[in-house]
């Protein structure tokens, strides 16, 4: 602070003149005074913070929304893979159906076993008595409509002949004596699992 | 030189005028702000806010071993606005480019992937120009919404068509019912609609200008809540294989329809209940008359014939008022204590013959069963009647189910008082008899008979559970003689060299009913067999039912069914051989 060129005030005499004079005072200000004085410090911290959550806040809004494109697309996906999944798992109820099983089984050429028979695996005796296959009624033609069903699903006589003149090709070596012991062990019934 | 004088006035009219402007903006503020506030963010919300409904599942109906029945699936109607339609271009995505072409090609690319007739599209999209909404077609599939969207026509919109499929076909339709478009319309989809049924949810969501949702501006209003799924106790394979037989041997007889039913012994759960004609649920049309669209085996009770004999004789032999030995001197026609001018016949034509109380079981005869039946007041004979379920509706409680008629006591007269006790003058359905054969197998305890085995709610709990409580109607050496009687009728008896299977010991009954029309009886006949397999230790009930077959007229009609379908409930049961012999009861005296 100075007074130079302050010509309205009569001049001071210079506290240097006055030596052994009383030591320099000075109003000590309030402590309001001294809050009240402008500081660089905080005033660039609070700009800047202000301008730092702006920026924050503009760059969280572009993320949200760029969440909200994501979600929207994802969301779309996840409903078409659904439909997707929903409309194969219908198909293959359909495919599983008995009636498209038996389907098939005939083309391939099989037939239901006739009376049931037992094997003890412990004692490897055989129970019940055996009977000629496909021993039930009705044959094997299916008689249990399902209109799901349009004969597309059967397979391809074509294709069968086709695999069966591989096989014969590739099985004319003749290892198929293990097959024929099965059949023999239980005549005219068609070997089937015991699973559980 | 400025003058004062005008600068003020200037100044004053500049004032004044910014005045009027600032008051203007105020009340225009105060217009917006506080008066129409209200009405104008309404407004605004409405241009933003999009409501969007959330589909809920219909459950799904699957047998014992999860094979699925009825399930829903996702069909798309095809929708356009008409409005939007001009007749002569329009644009759409043909060979991978959005181009303009003819408005009469894309109708007739649209109707060449959704199999409809162009013709009719055109008159559809023509007949109200104005209008905003037509559909196009209904509840096409994936496939071809797929299509259809893949076109781009801007005109063309979709709409969500929730739909049901029987991937089974007619297997089990008697049982399952259908849900043709919008609502059950029989079977188990209408009777357990509480459990199948969904709800649709609301939300709404604010939207962007191109449509996207605001993050966090999503208001769900209602949940949806997907439908419980439906436990069966049926073996879908089983059911097939019933339906078969029945198919096969009903149309080889003539008959008019047939019913087929498994019942497990153990806990009265049904394994199998076939009718033959039946109805495929995808495909109503195909079966036109509606008595084929039920389950007559619930609904259409009839005059059992002979197989009711099982319950008399393990009634009187509970009572303590026969046993399998007892001596009867039966005549050739039996007319003691009837009306004049009645009688009571057997079967066959035949003398005085001494037989057993099994030789009578085991002849069918309705004059011994008649004269042993009068050893047991009428009153307690009716009250075993009722216990073993006649008179009264199974535990199923199935759709239009009938509960058959025993008459009550001050009505039965004379005639019906014994005729009741072999099946004629009183009415069951095949339920109540494989019911009544399921006490027997199980040492004389009735079980509540089972279809559904519970209502699985989509947050896995299981509702709806039966109650597997089981009654006492005849103790279990009366239930278990008569098990053993039963199975000197499948031994000894007219059809047993039909029913047996070697290595197996089977009990069974055979019927073979009049069929009163119009208070007649007439040549008609109602033919069935009933048993139980195996015979040591019961494990499953078997009855079947032809009525009116044209080429034979006896219970033999219904053997070689019988027999086919025991076959397959031993191979699907794995029912291992019989132990022990045949008892030796006599027949004759």
């Amino acid at each position: 602070m100075t007074t130079y060129g302050n010509t309205a005030l009569a001049p001071r005499p210079a506290p240097a003149s006055t030596p052994r004079t009383r030591p320099h005072i000075e109003v000590a200000p309030t402590r309001a005074q001294r809050r009240a004085r402008p500081r660089l410090v905080p005033a660039i911290v609070t700009v800047a913070g202000i301008g730092v959550v702006l920026l924050a806040h503009l760059l969280l809004s572009i993320v949200l929304a760029d969440g909200a494109y994501q979600i929207s697309a994802l969301q779309t996906e996840q409903r078409d893979l659904l439909r997707d999944q929903q409309a194969l798992s219908e198909r293959l109820e359909t495919l599983g159906s008995t009636q498209n099983l038996i389907a098939n089984a005939s083309a391939l050429g099989m037939v239901a076993s006739g009376n049931p028979l037992f094997l003890n695996a412990d004692t490897g005796t055989v129970s019940g008595s055996a009977s000629a296959p496909g021993a039930g009624l009705a044959g094997w033609k299916n008689l249990v409509g399902n209109s799901l069903l349009d004969g597309s699903t059967v397979i391809d006589p074509a294709a069968i002949a086709a695999a069966k003149a591989a096989e014969n090709a590739s099985t004319e070596t003749g290892t198929s004596v293990e097959g024929a012991s099965v059949v023999n062990t239980t005549p005219g019934t068609i070997p089937s699992p015991q699973t559980h | 030189m400025i003058n004062p004088r005008g600068t003020r006035r200037r100044l004053a009219l500049s004032v004044i005028v910014v005045f009027a402007i600032v008051a203007v903006f105020v009340v225009r503020l105060v217009d917006i702000q506080v008066v129409r506030a209200a009405s104008i963010t309404e407004k605004a919300s409405e241009r933003r806010t999009i409501p969007v409904t959330t589909y809920g599942v219909r459950g799904s109906i699957v047998d014992a071993n999860g094979v699925v029945l009825a399930d829903s699936v996702e069909r798309f109607d095809i929708t356009a606005a008409p409005v939007n339609v001009k007749l002569d271009k329009t644009w759409m995505r043909k060979d991978g480019k959005l181009v303009q072409v003819p408005t009469a090609e894309a109708i007739q690319a649209i109707a060449n992937i959704t199999s409809t007739d162009p013709n009719v599209l055109y008159a559809t999209l023509t007949k109200d120009p104005k209008s905003k909404f037509a559909y196009l077609t209904k509840a096409v599939t994936l496939d071809v919404f797929k299509k259809v969207r893949a076109l781009q026509i801007p005109w063309v919109y979709s709409e969500l068509h929730p739909s049901r499929t029987y991937p089974n076909g007619a297997i089990a339709g008697n049982l399952v019912g259908f849900f043709p478009s919008d609502k059950p319309l029989a079977g188990l989809e209408l009777k357990q609609d509480s459990c199948l049924a969904s709800r649709n949810g609301s939300s709404t969501y604010e939207s962007s200008a191109d449509g996207i949702r605001l993050p966090g501006s999503t208001i769900v209003e209602k949940d949806a809540k997907n439908g419980g799924t439906l436990h069966l106790t049926i073996d879908a394979d089983l059911q097939w294989y019933l339906q078969q037989v029945l198919s096969d041997q009903g149309t080889a007889l003539g008959a008019d329809w047939g019913n087929a039913m498994v019942v497990r012994v153990a806990d009265g759960h049904i394994m199998a209940d076939a009718d033959w004609p039946t109805v495929d649920p995808n495909h109503i049309d195909g079966t036109p008359d509606p008595n084929n669209w039920g389950a007559r085996s619930f609904s259409s009770p009839f005059e059992p014939g002979s197989i009711m004999k099982p319950a008399t004789f393990a009634s009187l032999l509970d009572a303590g008022v026969i046993t399998p030995e007892t001596h009867v001197t039966v005549p050739g026609i039996y007319t003691e204590g009837l009306p004049a001018g009645s009688k009571i016949k057997d079967s066959w034509a035949h003398g005085d013959i001494n037989m057993t109380a099994t030789g009578v079981l085991m002849n069918s005869s309705n004059i011994g069963t008649a004269i042993l039946s009068k050893n047991l007041s009428l009153k307690k004979r009716h009250a075993y009647l009722e216990a073993f379920g006649f008179n009264s509706d199974t535990a199923v409680d199935f759709l239009g189910e009938s509960s058959g008629s025993v008459l009550p006591l001050d009505q039965t007269d004379s005639i019906t008082n014994l005729t009741q006790q072999f099946g004629q003058g009183m009415s069951a359905t095949s339920a109540q008899i494989a019911s009544m054969y399921q006490t027997l197998g199980n040492g004389g305890v009735h079980m509540p008979l089972t279809l559904v085995s519970g209502c699985e709610q989509a947050d896995g709990t299981m509702t709806d559970v039966p109650s597997t409580a089981g009654t006492r109607v005849v103790s279990e050496s009366a239930a278990k003689t008569t098990v053993q009687m039963m199975e000197i009728v499948a031994t000894q008896g007219s059809v047993h060299s039909v029913i047996s299977i070697p290595g197996y010991r089977i009990a069974a009954k055979t019927g073979t009913a009049e069929v009163a029309e119009g208070g007649v009886y007439t040549s008609d006949r109602i033919v069935s067999v009933a048993g139980l397999i195996p015979a040591e230790a019961p494990a499953y009930a078997i009855v079947v039912t032809f009525a009116k077959p044209d080429t034979m007229r006896t219970s033999a009609a219904a053997a070689p069914a019988f027999n086919a379908i025991m076959k397959q409930v031993i191979k699907t049961f794995r029912i291992t051989p019989s132990t022990g012999s045949v008892p030796n009861l006599p027949v004759t005296w």
